[in-house]
This record gives structure tokens, sequence and C-alpha cells, in this order.
């Protein structure tokens, strides 16, 4: 810690208490989840950089989306994302959850997953091995700081299109739309 | 034990041929109706587990072939019982009365391939969300052209912000 930074976060104690305390639900997709046991466990000890794994979205405010994404995954990440509290911070792993990786014409595998939920950080490789979560953790702490980690207000100003792009995939959704979806009665209201 | 079972099924079920591939592996070849009779007289040998149930899609035949694995608790023998179905209206008996655990199999089956089993009370999705295509694993199943038609048509969230 520097002492120069003090007044600063002085000015701004959310800030820091954001930064240092990024705890993660423990939510497995894929072949990523692999590397996370090694990195929150003595070897290399995520918890010198604040990163806990929690049970329950209720208590977590980053989400790390650890590798390929099925359809039916995707629905359950949905749920887990509305129900964290902000602010939220998204991480999203390996080549799979960008593009489509190696499974890039598979029927029943989520292409762009920044498509229906607003990611953060981008991880890339396959897998990326634990000191490359410790940069992109670090990289996160950069954006809290600038104020450029904003994917939760992302998700809320884009709510309406965000909540197309589900519905085009799951048909009718079995839940209501975590915040109001037609702008005009909002406007009326 | 097993030439001895070899001549034991080949006597009762004529239509049916028996081979030997690798050492401790049995191929029985039977006909679709005589499937139940053939399994029932399997598991009363000692066969007591069905580990699983494949499916295979010969397209240019026309035809799926269902194979169901067995194996005894007591010895390394694998059984493979396999039978022939039409492509088209792909349909064959269940076998839950013999082997309680092929309930989920034939959900499976039926979800990728499109095989019917008759008397099967539960052929509900297993894996699949919101489908309405072909079956996936069907051999004239094009996936490309699927991928095109579902995740490219969705536009991107963060590309119209850009734009505007």
């Amino acid at each position: 810690m520097d002492r120069k930074n003090i007044l600063k976060w002085l000015k701004e104690p959310g800030k820091m208490g954001h930064k240092y305390s990024l705890w993660a639900v423990y939510f497995c997709t894929g072949c990523g989840i692999i590397e996370v046991p090694p990195t929150i466990t003595s070897q290399w000890d995520a918890e010198r950089f604040g990163v806990i794994p929690v049970a329950t979205p209720r208590q977590a405010n980053l989400f790390m989306i650890t590798g390929y994404v099925s359809v039916k995954t995707l629905k359950a990440i949905i749920r887990t994302y509305e129900q964290m509290p902000e602010p939220k911070y998204t991480v999203a792993f390996g080549s799979c959850p960008i593009n489509g990786g190696m499974y890039w014409d598979s029927y029943n595998t989520i292409k762009h997953i920044d498509k229906y939920i607003p990611i953060d950080g981008w991880i890339a490789g396959c897998m990326p091995r634990p000191e490359a979560i410790f940069i992109g953790v670090t990289k996160l702490w950069m954006m809290i700081d600038k104020g450029a980690a904003t994917g939760y207000i992302r998700y809320r100003k884009n709510y309406k299109f965000y909540r197309r792009n589900q519905e085009k995939l799951f048909g009718k959704l079995p839940w209501p739309p975590l915040y109001p979806v037609d702008e005009k009665e909002n406007k009326n209201g | 034990m097993d030439e001895e079972l070899k001549r034991k099924i080949e006597k009762i079920y004529k239509d049916t041929e028996v081979e030997f591939p690798e050492r401790n592996r049995m191929v029985v070849k039977t006909k679709k109706a005589s499937i139940l009779s053939i399994l029932e007289f399997l598991k009363r040998e000692g066969f007591r587990q069905l580990k699983a149930i494949s499916c295979v899609d010969w397209i240019k035949e026309c035809e799926f072939e269902l194979i169901y694995h067995l194996a005894p608790l007591n010895s390394p023998l694998h059984i493979m019982v396999k039978i022939r179905i039409e492509r088209k209206n792909a349909e064959t008996e269940t076998i839950l009365k013999i082997f309680e655990n092929a309930k989920v199999y034939e959900r499976e089956i039926h979800e990728l391939f499109g095989v019917k089993f008759k008397g099967n009370p539960d052929l509900s999705p297993l894996f699949l969300e919101n489908w309405h295509d072909l079956p996936p694993f069907r051999k004239d199943f094009d996936t490309r052209k699927y991928v095109k038609k579902t995740f490219d048509e969705i536009p991107s969230v963060e590309d119209r912000n850009e734009r505007t």
C-alpha cells in the first residue's frame, strides 16, 4: 500500500473496499474451473489479492465464467448474475466464452457471451494459468480505480437489448425482468 | 464360459450371429423383434448390469444401430447386443421392464437421434433448450448452418452503442 494514495482513498472509500475484496461466486462452467482450486488454495493463494470464493451469489461481487458455456448453463449464469448485489464485475476465462474457441461450430455452445451479459475483463488462453488470473485481477483493480469497470451500469442501461437477446435464444423467460423493459411506460409513470 | 454361452444363444435364437472381435468382448447381432427376449435371457444368465445404450447413424444404409452394453458383475466379459432399425419412423420397444435404468438412456437417444421408444413414459428433453430443429446427432444435421441461423443472427449489444 502506498501512503500517497491515502488521501485519494479517503475521498472515495467505497472504491478501495470494492477493489480489495473481490469475492467470487463459486460457479463452475467448463474446464476452467480446474485452474481455480490451485489458485485459491495455498500454492498461489488468491486471498493475497482479496479474492475468496463464496457459496452464494448474494455475497459475491466477482463472477468468473470459467470456460465454455452451454445453452442450458447460460440460463443459470443469467439468474446468478441478476442475483448478485451491485457493484458486480464479470471476467470471462479462456477462448471459449470469448468467441466459441474450439466449439465455434457446436450446436449447443454459446459463441459470444457478451451478447447476453456484460463482461468487464477477458483473460485469453486455453486454459489461462493461475498467474494469468492474478494479472487479470490486478487489471480489474486498475479499471475499478479509473471507473472503467462499468458492466453492471451497462446492463442496467441496455437491459432491454440484453433481455431481447436472451429471449431470442430461450423463447419466453420464466422469471420477470430485473429492470423495467418498456421505456415508454417508464416515461409516463 | 464364452463358447458355451454362444452355443446356447445360437441354439435358442436362430437368426442371431455371435462374434468375438476381441478377448472378453462379445457381439450379438439380432433382429428388432427378439431384443426383449434375448435381453431377458442374458439377464437370467448373470448379465445383470446395463452399462449403456448407444446409437449409430448408418446414413447410407438408411438405418440406426442400437447397441445395448451388458456386463456381469463377476467376470470381465462385455456383451454388445446390436439391433438395426429403419431410419424413417425410427421406433422400437422400450426395455424398461427388464432394466429400469434404461429410462434415462432411452430419453437421451430419443433427444439426440429421434428414436422413439414405445412404452417409455418420459421422453421429454434432457440437455437441449428450446430446440425446434432436427435431432443434432443425426448425420444429415448441419451444425454450421444451425450455428449461423441461431447464434450469429443475434446482434451484439456493445456494438450497437458504438454506432449510435
